[in-house]
């Protein structure tokens, strides 16, 4: 699978209603390779728009202020959805499961 | 910063991390960009139930740029890979263990110093 | 003592290296028409390129990156190539400026051309790029360039009215011969002059090939807060200059020949001699800039191997690049188009392409990702705020304040 076929799906939740769209997908390194694998752990859902913007709704720069600010509040609304509460995936469209968790969005600081 | 090890423990957004980024390759000559991911296969339109979550097979770059922009999907032959395991360094660029040359993904650059550059005079040298 | 040297030629190379055919015939042009009235946007556009230089040189030599990938890495592919679409025709514009300038001086002194030069001009500036080291290439065009000085020796030797030229600096007004919506389009036109963004793909990735690390940004903040502010003092020096002599006869600057009629009235041959080695020296440097900044910009945005500190074979397309870009410049210059007005328009659409340059720098620099322990302090950031507005505001203002002035008419 090609990650931009999964980028700019539409989510949706059991009962068919519109949640918005993949935005980004979240990998986390594990295994004792070299390199470590990274591995899907969820997919970042914005029910506000498509693309992410110079990623300041999620990470860790906070300055300058007033951008930020801006950005945050255009990006509000995101939440992670975990691998496991995906039901399937299909083209340009992703069903979660019934009781799916939302979980935030942000990236802890020193990730 | 962080530390740019490809070990056990890291989490990465392919948006803030991974895609648009630089590649380079041993000798931290730029390669490409990263344009897309290969993830592991797993079954479309059916129910994930006990399927385990996808890694990250390749990074791809190519033509892949311009399905990115345009939309669309190009030919899987037409894709240039970079295999994830050839992954020595993942910081503000990724870093990968084999020379430029030896890559596939280089090959325009190897075309364009053949048939152009190498042919005038003083190309192969270094600047005086 | 070697040290010492070395501070030393980075900040006369900066000085010599700030005036371009842009900075020149903007300032005077806007000399010859509004005196000194619009000294202000030369003071604001050189704090403003030394912030945004200094932004973009440290993120540089601290975080390995030049300044087109982040725009790459932070815009994504899309709005990255709008932006370098529009940067790369900019850019492309100046280049086609810088060369024409190269050739109009060449007809200044042989009464040839200019046409003939062009040609030649733009294999030279080729050969270096192709050839010469980065260093010796930014040094010797610099060095050269700091014969401009003629203009700032003219202006004390033509014994002008000091308190009148200060009155004018100082209570900026509109003259009466002259429209507001003019007066405006020139500030915008000498703002962009000032802020042009070949600077600082030039800057950063200079700093790339010169292997800047941390320990290197000491000189750099000397090189940027030194040299641009008494590169800028020369830009007002050409516009004293104008105001001076072509003022007061409402001469209107068409051409080289008012531009240097203030310095060879007030020196003579000798000093016309300066100042035509000067402006050579100055539009070969920008138009090795121009060259380069087309390949770094075309090269970082696709990821391909760059640099001049790699021999031509080692990055085949970055310097194809600037071979067709050369081409294309020449091409342009070779329609007949007036190289002067290929200026005016360039240092213009520079004014509105700032920000697409500026935004992404201004926001890594806050990255600690990248910048590690040297993000931007609060002082830096509010006044970098500030001049995101002042960037914005000129952008958006430049082209209704070309159309209503009709292009400064």
């Amino acid at each position: 699978m090609i990650l931009s076929d999964l980028i700019g799906s539409e989510v949706h939740d059991a009962s068919g209603e519109a949640l918005g769209r993949v935005v980004d997908a979240r990998f986390r390194l594990e295994g004792s390779g070299t390199p470590s694998q990274a591995r899907l752990v969820g997919i970042i859902v914005s029910p506000r728009s498509a693309t992410s913007f110079l990623g300041y709704e999620r990470n860790a720069v906070t300055r300058p202020v007033l951008v930020a600010r801006l950005l945050r509040w255009m990006h509000r609304g995101s939440f992670l959805v975990l691998w496991g509460d995906i039901a399937r995936i299909g083209t340009d469209r992703v069903e979660l499961r019934p009781r799916y968790e939302r979980l935030p969005s942000a990236l802890e600081s020193g990730e | 910063m962080k530390s740019p090890t490809v070990r056990a423990g890291r989490i990465l957004d392919a948006h803030l991390h991974l895609l648009d980024r630089q590649v380079l390759d041993v000798d931290d000559v730029p390669v490409t960009t990263v344009d897309d991911l290969e993830l592991s296969d797993i079954p479309v339109d059916t129910d994930l139930d006990g399927v385990e979550a996808p890694v990250i097979v390749s990074l791809l770059s190519g033509a892949v740029l311009g399905t990115r922009i345009f939309g669309g999907r190009p030919p899987s032959t037409r894709w240039h890979r970079v295999p994830w395991s050839s992954l020595v360094e993942l910081g503000t660029a990724l870093k990968v263990d084999a020379a430029a040359d030896d890559l596939e993904v280089s090959w325009p650059e190897r075309w364009v110093r053949d048939h152009i550059i190498a042919r005038i005079p003083g190309g192969r040298h270094d600047p005086e | 003592m070697k040290k010492l040297f070395a501070v030393a030629l980075g900040v006369l190379t900066a000085i010599g290296g700030f005036v371009d055919i842009g900075d020149l015939v903007t300032n005077a042009v806007v000399g010859s028409r509004f005196g000194m009235s619009l000294a202000w946007v030369v003071v604001v556009g050189v704090v403003g390129i030394c912030l945004f230089a200094n932004m973009s040189g440290r993120v540089a030599a601290v975080s390995g990156r030049a300044t087109f990938e982040i725009i790459r890495e932070r815009l994504g592919p899309r709005a990255g190539l709008a932006n370098l679409g529009a940067s790369f025709f900019i850019n492309l514009m100046t280049m086609a400026a810088e060369i024409g300038g190269i050739a109009l001086v060449l007809q200044l002194v042989t009464g040839i051309g200019p046409m003939l030069w062009m040609p030649l001009a733009a294999f030279a500036v080729w050969i270096v790029v192709w050839r010469a080291k980065f260093s010796q290439l930014e040094n010797a065009a610099g060095l050269l360039g700091l014969s401009l000085i003629v203009f700032a020796v003219a202006v004390v030797m033509l014994g002008p009215d000091w308190g009148e030229l200060a009155h004018q600096a100082f209570v900026p007004t509109v003259p009466a011969s002259e429209q507001p919506s003019t007066y405006w389009f020139y500030a915008v036109a000498l703002f962009g002059a000032a802020m042009t963004p070949y600077e600082v793909f030039f800057f950063s990735s200079g700093a790339i090939e010169e292997g800047w690390t941390r320990k290197d940004l000491g000189q750099e903040r000397v090189n940027v807060f030194v040299g641009f502010p008494l590169g800028g003092l020369l830009s007002l020096a050409i516009a004293a200059s104008a105001a001076i002599v072509l003022l007061p006869q409402a001469i209107a600057v068409t051409s080289l020949s008012q531009v240097v009629l203030p310095v060879v009235q007030a020196g003579g041959t000798i000093a016309f001699c300066f100042l035509i080695v000067g402006m050579l020296a100055a539009f070969f440097g920008a138009a090795l800039e121009t060259t380069l900044s087309s390949g770094y910009t075309i090269a970082q945005y696709f990821g391909w191997s760059w640099g001049k500190f790699r021999r031509p074979a080692k990055a085949a397309r970055f310097h194809l690049v600037m071979i067709v870009g050369l081409v294309i410049a020449l091409g342009i210059l070779l329609t007949g188009v007036d190289p002067i007005a290929v200026t005016e328009y360039s240092v213009v659409f520079s004014a509105v392409a700032l920000p697409l340059t500026y935004i992404p720098i201004l926001i890594i620099s806050n990255d600690p990702d990248y910048m590690g322990t040297e993000v931007n302090g609060r002082a830096v950031n509010a006044l970098g705020l500030v001049y995101l507005v002042v960037i914005v505001v000129a952008a958006v203002a430049a082209i209704p304040l070309m159309i209503i002035s009709g292009a400064g008419a």
